[in-house]
């Protein structure tokens, strides 16, 4: 594997914007003679960077759990749902599709996604040369499904939207629903900054 | 032949200038080559289509429940306009630029890139809206609004009766539209149809 020829050997850059291929030249700061888009041999600072927001995505994941995303106020009682306990009252109700959907998409994917970028910025900074062509996988897989987990701030979002007929119920948004976004966006822009290349470098 | 490097992990490949299928890394299995598929006509069309459904979108509401005979409607902008209502600024920003302004900006940012490509000529700035482009695509996220709805509606349907409204549709198929334009003006593509019409 040592032997594998690499743009890094070679001094060929690519361009993470448009995509092409071009050769490094004796320029402090090349860009790309395309579309002019800056160009470097791995994304700069990606390890520091994608470790910082992936703990802060760690963080942010436990009060995203564990306030609420949704209050509903109504004639007879005040409740509070979390995510959890949103999943409950869905399973309750008969419509278990959803609730493994909305289980999965909210709960599950968050977790795997802060889990696989930490494995990821560890092994790679660590220079594993173990598991690679799966943690290239992984990583993949990670971005494709990520953006998945946004799904019930959209319920939710619309649930307030339809549900503000003030005498019988109202349904407000709970701290846990802005927690639970910035979960999200936070392990999105995580996957962004994090360079998949350097799972294969040779240290 | 062309020499290209893995996107995924940097390893050099000597490819067809032209790919006849399309081709993974030798290494990751990364896709590092796609064959072009479709004219620049068809991209042109797809985002006009997609232009269209957009507005349809925005103009109509995406349901209406009925409520012991009380009827309330929300647009796709109202979904926006209640969290902003209730206080959470930063998540009213969130889903008024994932569901609305990241597709209208994708859609504005590619038929400004295309439709001057048509006559032979490249648009102003170009490399600076192609670059935009590139970055706001990551934040559209027409199709997880459409599935969070149906989770709402579900749990609406518990209490009240839904009737779906036009833009439930016309999302729906906005959805679709944006993928097959994501499909036909892919950024390779897009440069392939910029080089053979400055050349």
């Amino acid at each position: 594997m040592s032997a594998a020829l690499t743009g890094l050997k070679l001094g060929l850059l690519y361009c993470q914007q448009c995509h092409s291929t071009v050769r490094a030249g004796s320029i402090a700061y090349p860009r790309c003679p395309r579309c002019h888009a800056h160009l470097h041999r791995r994304k700069p600072h990606s390890l520091a960077l994608t470790a910082a927001l992936v703990a802060c995505a760690a963080a942010l994941y436990i009060p995203a759990n564990l306030l609420p995303v949704m209050i509903t106020r109504s004639l007879i009682d005040d409740e509070q749902d979390t995510i959890m306990s949103g999943v409950i009252v869905l399973l309750q109700s008969g419509s278990w599709p959803i609730a493994v959907l909305v289980f999965i998409a909210s709960i599950v994917v968050p977790l795997l996604k802060i889990l696989a970028l930490a494995i990821l910025v560890y092994t790679s900074w660590r220079g594993s040369q173990r598991h690679r062509l799966q943690r290239s996988e992984l990583y993949r897989m990670v971005e494709f499904i990520g953006r998945w987990s946004m799904l019930d701030v959209y319920a939710v979002s619309l649930l307030v939207a339809l549900v503000q007929i003030r005498s019988l119920a109202l349904v407000s948004v709970g701290w846990g629903a802005l927690c639970f976004a910035s979960v999200v966006i936070l392990t999105t822009v995580a996957a962004r900054t994090f360079d998949e290349r350097l799972v294969w470098d040779e240290v | 032949m062309l020499v290209i490097v893995c996107p995924a992990c940097d390893l050099v490949h000597r490819v067809p200038a032209v790919p006849p299928l399309r081709s993974r890394c030798a290494r990751c299995r990364a896709i590092i080559q796609r064959p072009a598929g479709g004219t620049l006509d068809t991209a042109i069309a797809l985002c006009i289509t997609a232009l269209l459904l957009f507005i349809l979108s925005n103009a109509y509401p995406l349901v209406a429940i009925n409520f012991n005979g009380t009827t309330r409607a929300a647009t796709l902008f109202d979904t926006t306009l209640g969290f902003y209502r209730q206080g959470h600024q930063a998540l009213a920003a969130i889903v008024f630029t994932t569901t609305i302004l990241g597709p209208l900006m994708q859609i504005a940012a590619l038929l400004y890139l295309l439709v001057p490509l048509r006559g032979g000529r490249t648009a102003p700035a170009m490399g600076n809206v192609f670059r935009f482009l590139s970055h706001v695509r990551p934040w559209t996220l027409v199709e997880v609004f459409m599935l969070g709805s149906v989770v709402a509606l579900v749990r609406v349907a518990k209490f009240a009766q839904v009737v779906p409204g036009v833009s439930l549709w016309s999302y729906a198929l906005l959805m679709l539209a944006l993928a097959a334009v994501a499909h036909y003006a892919s950024p390779e593509q897009f440069w392939r149809w910029t080089e053979k019409r400055i050349a």
